[in-house]
C-alpha cells in the first residue's frame, strides 16, 4: 500500500490504496495521476481499443490527456507517467445508498466490463462497488486504473471482491430482506461470505449460482484459510475459456436475482393520501416556478418517494438527487429513470434521521451525505411532519439541518388537522404544542428568510420558498 | 470468521477454478452443440451467434444510445 501525500495538491482520500495512481484536486479541477508503475497497463488500455469501446458503451468514464494542447501537470512528478482529467460525475453515491436495481445494474456493468476487457487482453484487478458511479443515469466505472494485462492461465483476482461487494448483498436483499443492503455500511470491503452464507435461507442452496459462488465459496475460504495461495494453486492454470465461463456464471446468477417493490408503505402513497388532483398540480406548478426563478442547478429532493417532484426539478434544468428512506419507493424511482432514460436524476436510499456517515480509513474514505453538498436548493415536501412528529425532532433543529444542505429551501407545512398528520398522531401522545404554522414560521425564521409562500389550492397545506440567512 | 493472519484467497482461488472449469466446459459444449448433435446423428441445428456485447447491454439502459 502506498500513500502519496503532497502538501499543495493532496491525494483524495478515496483513492489512496492503489499504487497505480491517485486522484487530486488542483484549482478546483479533478485530475488523476497515472504512476510510472502503471504505464504499461495504461498504454494497453488506450492502445488496445478497450478504452474507446467501454467509453462508447457508457461503461467507463472518459478522460482527457491534455487541455488546450498542453499535458496536465502531475502532482507528484517523480513517480508520474501521465496526468489525466476525468469527466466529472455530478454526485458520488455509495452502494449502501443504492436500491436493489441500482446495485444489480452496477454488478452487471462490472461483469460486462470484465468480459470486454478479457476479449482485448486485459482483466479487472478490482471489482469494487465503489468504483461504479451513476453517470447519466447508468452505472459507469470511474476508476480508469482498474485494468491489468491479462496473463494466460491466471484466475480472476477480483472474484472474491465481486462476490463480497455485489453478489452477497444482492442475494441477501433478494432472498432474506431488502434492508440487508445496509450491511455494506458496516463492511467497507463487502459482506463477508461466511456471514452471507449463514444469513441466507436454506433454499438458496438449491440455486446453483448462490450455492457455489457464496455457500461453497465460504466453506472453501474457511477450509483453506491457512493454506498459502501458491500452495493451493500448485501450478494449476485457468484457461481463458474457463475464466469467461466464470464471468458468465456470475452474470447468470446476478440476472436471476429479483426483488419486487410490492406491498410497502409508500408504493401506493399517491393513491391513498388526501390530495386532490388540483392540490397536487398546484404544488407542482409552485415548485417548478420557484426552482426556475432561483435557477437551481443542483437539487436534493429529500423524502422524494418515487420522485414526482424530483422530475419537476429536472424539468427546470437541475441535476437532482432524489432520496427516500423506503427502498421500494427508491426502486420504483430507479425503474422510471431506466424506462425514461433520464440522465439527471439519481434515486438513493437515505434515512434522514441517520444520514450516511463518513466511513473507512481515517473516517475519510467515504464522505458523509452532508459532506457531498451543499446544493443550490433542497426540496422538503410532505417531510417536516415525519421528522417533527414521528421522530421528535424539534422544528428549529429541522430547519438547522436543512440549512446545512444548501442556500435555498422549498418546504411544505402540513397542519395537525391534515389526515396524514392525524394518522401519525393516532399512535402517540400529542406533545407537539409548537407544531403550528406560527411555530413553524418562527422556527424556520431563525435560519431562513421567507421569499415566497402560498397556500396549496384545495388543501390545508402551505408551501414556502426560503433563503438561508 | 475474522481473518487476521489467515488469507481467504486460497479458498477463493480453488472455488473459482472449480466453477470456471465446469462453466467453461458447458460453454464449450454449447458452442459445439450442433457438431455434437450431428455426431449423434440428429438434425442440423442453427448455430447461435456469439453476440455477448449486445447481450450484456440488455440489462443496462444506455441513455442517448
Amino acid at each position: 500500500m502506498m500513500t502519496i501525500k503532497i502538501s499543495n495538491t493532496p491525494a483524495i482520500d478515496a483513492s489512496f490504496r492503489d499504487p497505480s495512481g491517485f486522484l487530486f484536486m488542483r484549482e478546483g479541477v479533478l485530475y488523476r495521476q497515472v504512476n510510472q508503475i502503471y504505464a504499461e497497463d495504461y498504454t494497453r488500455l488506450m492502445d488496445s481499443g478497450l478504452y474507446a469501446k467501454l467509453v462508447k458503451a457508457g461503461l467507463l468514464i472518459s478522460h482527457a490527456e491534455s487541455g488546450e494542447g498542453q499535458a496536465f501537470q502531475a502532482a507528484e512528478p517523480a513517480v508520474a507517467f501521465k496526468t489525466v482529467r476525468p469527466e466529472i460525475v455530478p454526485f458520488i453515491s455509495y452502494p449502501y445508498e443504492w436500491s436493489f436495481g441500482e446495485l444489480k445494474d452496477a454488478a452487471l456493468a462490472t461483469l460486462s466490463i470484465q468480459k470486454r476487457a478479457l476479449k482485448l487482453g486485459m482483466s479487472l484487478k478490482d471489482a469494487s462497488a465503489y468504483n461504479i458511479q451513476f453517470h447519466g443515469g447508468k452505472p459507469t466505472l470511474i476508476d480508469t486504473l482498474s485494468f491489468e494485462t491479462y496473463k494466460e492461465g491466471e484466475p480472476w483476482v477480483a472474484y472474491r471482491q465481486f462476490c463480497q461487494h455485489f453478489l452477497a448483498p444482492l442475494a441477501l436483499m433478494a432472498y432474506r430482506d431488502i434492508r440487508l443492503s445496509q450491511l455494506l455500511r458496516v463492511y467497507i470491503d463487502g459482506v463477508p461470505l461466511d456471514l452471507a452464507s449463514e444469513l441466507l435461507p436454506m433454499r438458496t442452496r438449491w440455486n446453483l449460482g448462490i450455492a457455489t459462488h457464496i455457500h461453497l465459496h465460504a466453506s472453501a475460504q474457511k477450509r483453506y484459510a491457512d493454506v498459502a495461495v501458491s500452495e493451493a494453486r500448485s501450478g494449476r492454470k485457468m484457461s481463458k475459456e474457463a475464466l469467461l465461463g466464470l464471468v458468465e456464471s456470475l452474470q447468470a446468477t446476478v440476472r436471476k436475482l429479483v426483488w419486487k417493490p410490492a406491498g410497502t408503505e409508500w408504493a401506493d402513497y399517491y393513491a391513498a393520501n388526501n390530495y386532490t388532483d388540483a392540490a397536487f398540480e398546484h404544488k407542482k406548478v409552485l415548485v417548478g416556478d420557484w426552482l426556475s426563478k432561483i435557477e437551481a442547478k443542483t437539487v436534493w429532493d429529500l423524502g422524494a418517494n418515487s420522485g414526482i417532484f424530483s422530475r419537476v426539478a429536472v424539468e427546470t434544468g437541475a441535476y437532482v438527487v432524489s432520496s427516500d428512506i423506503d427502498p421500494a419507493a427508491v426502486e420504483v424511482n430507479y425503474r422510471l429513470v431506466k424506462e425514461k432514460k433520464e440522465q439527471n436524476l439519481l434515486p438513493l436510499v437515505l434515512d434522514l434521521t441517520n444520514p450516511s456517515p463518513s466511513l473507512g480509513w481515517n473516517n475519510r474514505e467515504r464522505d458523509s451525505f452532508l459532506q457531498r453538498g451543499p446544493v443550490d436548493a433542497t426540496l422538503a415536501l410532505a417531510l417536516v411532519h415525519h421528522l417533527a412528529i414521528s421522530n421528535n425532532v424539534p422544528l428549529p433543529r429541522v430547519a438547522e439541518f436543512f440549512s446545512t444542505c444548501g442556500e435555498w429551501l422549498i418546504v411544505e407545512f402540513i397542519p395537525k388537522s391534515d389526515s396524514q398528520v392525524q394518522k401519525l398522531l393516532r399512535s402517540r401522545a400529542d406533545i407537539f404544542s409548537e407544531y403550528t404554522q406560527a411555530g413553524f414560521e418562527k422556527a424556520f425564521g431563525r435560519w431562513y428568510t421567507v421569499k415566497e409562500s402560498s397556500a396549496v389550492r384545495d388543501s390545508e397545506r402551505w408551501l414556502y420558498l426560503m433563503r438561508r440567512k | 470468521m475474522i481473518l487476521l493472519y489467515l488469507d481467504p484467497g486460497s479458498g477463493s482461488f480453488l472455488i473459482q477454478l472449480l466453477i470456471a472449469t465446469i462453466a467453461g466446459l458447458s460453454i464449450a459444449i454449447g458452442a459445439n452443440w450442433s457438431k455434437i448433435k450431428r455426431l449423434l446423428g440428429k438434425k442440423k441445428h442453427k448455430v447461435e451467434t456469439d453476440d455477448e456485447d449486445d447481450d450484456d447491454d440488455k440489462d443496462i439502459q444506455h441513455p442517448g444510445d
